[in-house]
């Protein structure tokens, strides 16, 4: 139909305002600490748990400080995510917590809010060293070790493996630190006990994505014994495909996040282990630390917090 | 219409496309170990009924010079009902299967039903239900990934000679849809449409309920894909779908279907979906890093669209 056409910019600006839309919200007035939480993905599983965790957190504390939380469309919408941290910065909140999309694109915004007095605390995704120091700018990191996380479970993989038995590892996307962080940690746990590294790919911490690859895998080596994949998504992706192709008893599966889909499967063993980080606690760690850091004027320092491996002994 | 030339014609367009296909299967069985082996074949025949359902789709939707950019969200919509109701209520499966059929047609009904009332471009309204579909996506299984298991895990494990159902029930719509498209009126109506509207419209034909039909029919298909894809899975995700609106228009667009309109074959994009498919798994196998992949995929699609471009000219 062509009965009422605009230009495509008519159209562009108006898309625009519809996706900005949502993130004017006010701080409001108050003399309590304003904290913004600034999430990647909402529609991802784990972030919304995180999320969750730090409302329920502000509930228990609401005289301590006010939460605004806000998140972006999906984890690779970087551009998004300085927005929103110009838009938090504009609404002069006291502190930032964020989890980066990207660990590298984000310093100089987090740069720009420090610089303008507000307390900045990095969770999930660490920012990157080198940019931070090139930057001249000190951002503490609390959260989880995500080498260490992926070591536990490859060390769980191996105790059921043979040395010189094929693993493959389903990397996450490659450009994310966490992702690396937990390909580097399987291939620690793979080097100790000396099994081989078939193959590593990406499949971009997709379900289906990683079912294609995963099938396309075991086609090429039927001889497989053992798969680590990044996140548990890609871990429920996999199983289906060694499903499909009659492998599910020869091939050992362990994935990353304990999310509440794939609980089943480690009770049912089809899912050797899974790596639990807290999620619901990693928001929560931040902003105790952003408040502790607003009150004692601490000088701020990296911090860790527990990773756990989950088994179907431990889910019983 | 004169059948012997229609054949030849026929003959001449899918052999340019199973050219592609045959040159990218040589090249992927010299380079990797197992790639040319039936466990591959089979792998990629159970792994495509979901990218044909959403390219039958497209296909017809492209053939009246609209677009649907919301089958991706609408599969994920339609598959998180579907999971929703067989994990948290229980429901009989056959009851789930309606339920997840009836919403994608919905879908499909809201975008023909706006762009005919109000006379908009499809493009914007199937955006905008991209966007509204991926977001109640979200609110039903309230962002969580549902593991559905049990008898659905056993439902894809029926297979004919190692051909997963899905795979058969796929290529028996888009060859139906062939049929529609090229012996109906229906059919000549959508390309009628997209050659020329306001000529259908002065011609006497309403081209409205046909608009609408048209996008009913890419909301229904988007939603049996979700079935396919949660019983291949086990489970529901609301993340799934996304970008799979764009492999579809590639598809159809690498088996020369118009963009504007006016021209369109299901057959030649069944032809693009496993082009992209073999892509993919051989691409896997040769192992090759992910900015490879997408480098490689990326080129082939143009490369294909461009060998199209001479075909039509041949003709």
């Amino acid at each position: 139909m062509r009965t009422n056409d605009r230009p495509l910019s008519w159209w562009l600006t108006l898309l625009a305002v519809v996706l900005l839309l949502p993130g004017c919200q006010s701080a409001g007035p108050s003399d309590k600490p304003v904290i913004a939480l600034i999430m990647k993905s909402l529609a991802n599983e784990f972030f919304l748990t995180m999320e969750r965790g730090a409302q329920e957190h502000q509930k228990q504390h609401g005289g301590d400080y006010q939460l605004i939380t806000n998140g972006i469309k999906d984890e690779l919408d970087v551009s998004r995510q300085v927005d929103l941290v110009e838009q938090m910065i504009g609404q002069r909140v006291q502190a930032i917590v964020i989890a980066p999309a990207d660990s590298k694109a984000l310093v100089a915004v987090c740069k720009k809010a420090q610089d303008a007095g507000i307390v900045v605390v990095n969770i999930d995704n660490q920012f990157d060293a080198e940019v931070l120091a090139a930057q001249d700018v000190k951002i503490p990191f609390i959260g989880p070790d995500n080498r260490k996380g992926a070591r536990l479970a490859g060390e769980q993989l191996a105790k059921k493996l043979q040395p010189g038995d094929k693993v493959a590892i389903i990397e996450g996307v490659p450009s994310a630190f966490n992702a690396q962080q937990r390909k580097l940690g399987f291939e620690d746990a793979l080097r100790t006990a000396k099994l081989t590294l078939a193959s590593s790919q990406s499949a971009g911490w997709e379900m289906s994505k990683a079912n294609q690859v995963v099938a396309a895998l075991i086609a090429e080596q039927p001889d497989l014994k053992g798969i680590c994949c990044a996140n548990d998504s890609m871990a429920l992706g996999a199983v289906a495909a060694l499903q499909e192709a009659g492998k599910s008893q020869q091939v050992q599966v362990v994935g990353f996040d304990n999310i509440s889909a794939v609980r089943q499967l480690v009770k049912d063993g089809k899912v050797l282990a899974t790596v639990d980080q807290h999620g619901d606690r990693l928001a929560v760690f931040g902003i105790e630390y952003a408040l502790e850091i607003l009150r004692n004027k601490t000088a701020p320092a990296d911090r860790e917090t527990p990773v756990d491996l989950i088994t179907a002994d431990k889910l019983k | 219409m004169k059948h012997t030339a229609a054949m030849r014609a026929l003959l001449a367009e899918y052999l340019g496309l199973a050219l592609v296909l045959a040159v990218l299967i040589a090249i992927f069985g010299l380079t990797t170990r197992n790639f040319f082996a039936p466990v591959t074949f089979r792998t990629i025949a159970n792994q495509i009924p979901v990218a044909i359902l959403l390219a039958v789709g497209m296909t017809l939707v492209l053939s009246t010079g609209g677009i649907d950019l919301s089958v991706g969200s609408v599969l994920a919509l339609s598959g998180s009902v579907f999971g929703l109701l067989l994990v948290k209520y229980q429901a009989p499966w056959p009851v789930a299967l309606a339920a997840c059929l009836a919403t994608g047609l919905a879908c499909g009904a809201i975008n023909g039903l706006v762009m005919i009332r109000w006379g908009l471009p499809s493009f914007i309204v199937t955006l905008g239900m991209l966007e509204m579909a991926r977001g109640a996506a979200y609110l039903v299984t309230d962002s969580r990934t549902m593991y559905i298991g049990g008898n659905l895990g056993n439902l894809s494990q029926i297979a004919v000679a190692g051909v997963s159902l899905g795979f058969i029930l796929a290529v028996v719509l888009a060859l139906a849809a062939q049929v529609v498209l090229w012996r109906t009126i229906f059919g000549r109506y959508l390309i009628a449409i997209g050659t020329n509207e306001e000529v259908v419209r002065l011609s006497g034909i309403d081209p409205r309920p046909i608009k609408l039909a048209v996008f009913m029919l890419s909301g229904l298909l988007a939603a049996l894909a979700a079935v396919i894809h949660c019983a291949r899975l086990s489970s529901a995700d609301p993340n799934a779908g996304a970008g799979f609106e764009l492999q579809a228009i590639a598809a159809a667009v690498i088996g020369g279907t118009s963009l504007m309109g006016g021209r369109a074959s299901v057959v030649n994009s069944l032809f693009g979906v496993l082009i992209m498919a073999v892509l993919e798994t051989g691409l896997v196998q040769l192992q090759a890093g992910e900015p490879t992949k997408r480098l490689i995929t990326g080129a082939v699609i143009v490369g294909a669209v461009i060998l199209d471009r001479y075909r039509q000219r041949g003709q």
